[in-house]
């Protein structure tokens, strides 16, 4: 299979890149009347799979779950998951063929053999949903012309796609149709109900393209979501532990520090995130990140041209052919790091605190963030696009390192988000070799405003403001927060 | 001289710039058994923590009203559906492991835990999972912990919400037999049926203490001026069916549990129903396959104003025709809502209010709060108002819609008897309207009087169904 991305012409490539449009509310007026009375079978019962389905089916709709025989008879998981909130379950012989629209909620990796077991039992005329298009545009799964593809995703983790719908709301959610696969003209229409069906349509949908959500996915996953909060944290507990910081102190800080941080992040963006430094250490940090800026400006760039050559997928696909070698190898050697095998010390730490005392992770959250929103947009992708797949996931993937720590947010997120975390990592590290010897206690450890006065120059604080306030990344995101107001804190602490 | 257990000298207590406490004494001797009572809002809650505060659980002990568990991973970002949808992963530890890990923690054999389980009517509970609890059951949970730990002094705040009859009657002797054996008790309750052995009681005023002789001296809330019902709350709701709810022989269980077996049920059409049971009997569950909530409604015999469930309606078909309250509702609420956005959200059945509202809504909800004296409150956030104040936010949030069935779980739970009868006042006169209501409560005292029928539940079959 050809990656599908690179077979297109240039003009082709920008136009589905470039495709990004934020809906509007009266678009989903019809509800899910397309699916009213159609039979819908969720291939996959994990965390996705179930909540979708609940949802879908409390929307009114008619919901099955098609799994693989060896689950069934194993009685595993995701059987146990699916019976026991009272679902019809059967093999994909007996359910697939029967299926209006079939939904393909299970992890990357097994989306190839998936795709080759289900489509030749699929009915003529049917449709196939994804909810990540690395199948279709990177190993360039080719599907039967006369089945209409379609894509809905939801931006948060399944469990929260099912507590906002029971709350009356919803989860912001990107749709997409496959141009190569809509022979009817219902692609729209299909994802579209689907999408009100899970509640997204409460929260902000996104009308985006397989090849938008892909390479802007793969770009913020690798870089600002996994890679960077790893680097930042390895870092900063190391550093803390060398210049004499109780350990189990640093360990609480940096596991819980980028939760609190970037809750700040999630409700005021960037600029609402420094609001909550002194004056004096927001200007520190808007000079650190500066720094930050420049130094790994090269590494996301190099990040996003290989997510866009197809460089990225090819090497991961060899390793997942190679049987895992290297992710394996990395993933194991996350779970031997300092900060991993020190738990979290029993002391209060208050929420002020987390910003006073960790300077430099909202300094790293804000470089990151920035960067990889302008590295995206640079290479054709929409301000729309690049706020999900940056800002807005920020905060979920550091709840996950609240819960337990980086082998365990490598462990939530997909194989695809890990090996590329991984890559960034170990290229990042060294990068900041330099920059690391110079940061001293006041921005990891202690507190940045101790035996200071708070005093500031007017005209340069106005600036660092006016700097923060307008980079585009608050601009789209005052307008895609909005539609998500009444979205809940997540937290641990 | 005898030794103090607890002396609290000069204490200032502020809440945001609220005086709670000010220049507060208090010396508690072993041998005295408290009770607080008086107004709500007078700092009660506040007075009960700060004591255990920093003190050694075997010394001082304090048992809140409701404590909020977390999962596995520490999350405690739960809804109030949780415990129906079932999900192999992510689970909270069961209430036998939490006992087990309490028991660790301070010393403690289990033995000595048995007989406190049985009294409460709890042990059939040790391998439910938190989730699974109802607030009835945290409620026992939470009790069993400091009665089984015995400190010097334990607190405890409302000791008797949502209680069963007999289990309340048990905690009631468990109470004197553990004061006898040397625990001093201070209980926050304003319930007039207590343990022999309390012997001093106080209220706090103008935040300071001031014991009194009885519990009759104790101050009461003003009594509540009987405002006109709203005119949009006198009019008859409509109904397309005269079957509101039928449930045809339905059981739910999880693996082998059985929580209801062989259920059946009608409500016609303005019918007024009470359903009772003691803590675990089934009563939420039940009543949450009435309400969208349950998973297994769509593979019983239930059927809904008319329909039955799985025939394309989708939940919010079914909740814009019923207005629910429930203990689980309240505690597991959206923390940022003020209580004019909880009243709103009633409209979309929301938990907190995300859409615009209406002209003609606003109107509705200004007039509501205004019935229920909540006006000056409007713009506060729910979780910082007393659980009265809370609760009759979110009984204005049930009926706001004037919705064809009401269902009523436990609404008086922490209303005292002034606002308990004003409020079962209101559903009669609403009811008179033709409402239909199912309506949960422990005790005959505390139900409207407008009630025709009754269900009997006892662990999770229909014992008893009369018509009264």
């Amino acid at each position: 299979m050809a990656n599908y991305f690179n077979t297109l012409p240039l003009r082709e490539q920008l136009n589905q890149l470039g495709e990004a449009e934020f809906m509007d509310s009266a678009e989903f007026s019809d509800g899910v009347n397309a699916l009213k009375g159609k039979k819908i079978v969720i291939v996959g019962c994990g965390a996705q799979g179930l909540n979708q389905g609940l949802n879908l089916r409390d929307s009114g709709l008619d919901v099955s779950y098609a799994l693989r025989k060896e689950a069934i008879e194993q009685k595993r998981d995701s059987w146990k998951n699916a019976t026991d909130n009272n679902f019809a379950v059967g093999t994909y012989e007996e359910l697939i063929p029967t299926a209006d629209l079939v939904i393909n909620l299970t992890p990357d990796k097994q989306h190839t053999s998936v795709i080759n077991a289900v489509q030749p039992l699929m009915k003529q005329g049917a449709a196939l949903s994804y909810s990540h298009g690395f199948n279709i545009v990177e190993e360039g799964m080719q599907i039967r012309k006369d089945i209409t593809v379609i894509m809905v995703a939801p931006k948060c983790p399944g469990s929260e796609v099912r507590a906002e719908y029971l709350r009356g709301f919803g989860v912001p959610t990107l749709i997409a149709v496959h141009p190569e696969n809509d022979p009817e003209g219902k692609g729209w229409p299909y994802a579209k109900a689907y999408c009100v069906g899970t509640g997204g349509h409460r929260a902000g949908v996104l009308k985006s393209s397989f090849v938008a959500e892909v390479k802007s996915d793969l770009m913020g996953e690798q870089t600002i979501l996994c890679g960077l909060l790893q680097t930042g944290s390895i870092l900063s507990f190391d550093k803390m532990v060398e210049k004499g910081i109780d350990a189990g102190y640093a360990s609480k800080l940096v596991q819980y520090g980028v939760e609190v941080i970037t809750e700040a992040l999630k409700h005021g963006g960037v600029s609402g995130m420094l609001d909550r430094l002194s004056n004096p250490a927001k200007i520190k940090a808007f000079q650190v990140s500066e720094e930050l800026k420049d130094i790994m400006r090269p590494l996301f760039q190099k990040h996003q041209d290989d997510i866009m050559s197809g460089e990225f997928s090819k090497t991961m696909m060899e390793d997942w052919a190679n049987g895992d070698a290297n992710l394996l190898k990395w993933r194991a050697e996350t779970g031997e790091t300092a900060f991993e095998k020190t738990p979290a010390g029993d002391v209060k730490i208050s929420e002020q605190e987390y910003f006073d005392n960790y300077l430099l992770m909202v300094a790293f959250v804000r470089a990151g963030v920035e960067l990889a929103f302008e590295t995206m947009v640079e290479a054709g992708i929409k301000p729309e696009s690049a706020y999900y797949e940056s800002l807005h996931e920020t905060p979920l993937i550091a709840n996950t390192i609240a819960r337990k720590k980086l082998f365990e947010m490598n462990r939530v997120i997909s194989d695809t988000a890990e090996y590329g975390c991984y890559l960034f990592d170990q290229a990042c590290k060294p990068l900041l070799t330099d920059f690391m010897k110079k940061v001293d206690t006041d921005l990891v450890g202690k507190n940045f405003n101790e035996g200071k006065d708070g005093s500031v120059d007017n005209v340069q604080l106005v600036q660092v403001n006016e700097i923060l306030r307008n980079h585009p990344v608050e601009i789209v995101g005052v307008k895609l927060r909005q539609a998500m107001t009444a979205m809940k804190a997540i937290k641990t602490v | 001289m005898k030794q103090p257990l607890v002396q609290i000298v000069q204490l200032n207590l502020q809440y945001a710039d609220q005086v709670v406490l000010s220049d507060f004494n208090w010396t508690i001797y072993a041998g005295e058994n408290w009770v607080i009572g008086g107004k709500s809002g007078t700092g009660k809650t506040s007075l009960a923590k700060t004591i255990a505060e920093d003190k050694h659980p075997a010394h001082v002990y304090y048992v809140s009203n409701w404590y909020q568990f977390t999962n596995l991973e520490g999350d405690r970002n739960f809804y109030y559906q949780q415990r129906y949808n079932k999900f192999q992963t992510n689970d909270t530890l069961t209430v036998y492991a939490d006992l087990l890990h309490f028991g660790q923690k301070h010393g403690l054999d289990f033995a000595d835990a048995e007989p406190i389980l049985e009294a409460l009517g709890f042990q059939n509970c040790k391998d439910t999972q938190l989730i699974e609890l109802s607030s009835g059951e945290h409620k026992k949970l939470q009790l069993v912990q400091g009665l089984w730990l015995r400190p010097k002094l334990l607190i405890i705040d409302e000791p008797f919400t949502g209680l069963d009859q007999q289990s309340r009657v048990n905690l009631l002797d468990i109470f004197d037999k553990i004061a006898e054996m040397g625990t001093s008790l201070i209980l926050v309750t304003n319930e007039e049926n207590l343990p022999t052995c309390i012997n001093r009681f106080a209220e706090i005023e103008n935040g300071k203490l001031r014991v009194v002789e009885h519990p009759a001296d104790f101050s009461k809330d003003a009594r509540r001026n009987k405002k006109p019902i709203p005119y949009f709350l006198q009019q008859a709701p409509s109904f397309t069916n005269t079957s509101v709810v039928e449930l045809r022989n339905v059981s739910v269980r999880y693996g082998d549990k059985v929580v209801l077996k062989n259920v059946n049920w009608k409500i016609n059409a303005r019918e007024k129903w009470l359903l009772q049971g003691p803590n675990g009997s089934g009563k939420s569950t039940l009543l949450s396959l009435l309400n969208g909530d349950h998973p297994q409604a769509y593979n019983a015999d239930v059927w809904l104003f008319g329909a039955k469930r799985g025939s394309g309606e989708s939940i919010w078909d079914i909740k814009e025709k019923v207005g629910i309250i429930s203990p689980e509702m309240h505690w597991y609420f959206d923390q940022n809502a003020t209580v004019w956005h909880t009243i709103a959200s009633g409209f979309y059945d929301s938990i907190g209010w995300f859409l615009e509202v209406k002209y003609e809504e606003k109107k509705r909800i200004e007039q509501l709060l205004d019935f229920f004296d909540l006006l000056p409150y409007k713009n506060q956030l729910l979780r910082t108002l007393p659980l009265g104040k809370q609760r009759l936010a979110l009984l204005a949030r049930t009926i706001i819609k004037n919705p064809p069935l009401l269902i009523l779980d436990e609404p008086c739970q922490g209303l005292d008897v002034a606002q308990t009868n004003h409020f079962n006042a209101v559903v009669d006169e609403l009811c008179a309207n033709g409402n239909t209501l199912i309506y949960v409560g422990h005790y005959e005292s505390q139900i409207p009087s407008c009630i025709e029928h009754r269900l009997l539940l006892e662990k999770g079959e229909v014992v008893e169904e009369v018509t009264i």
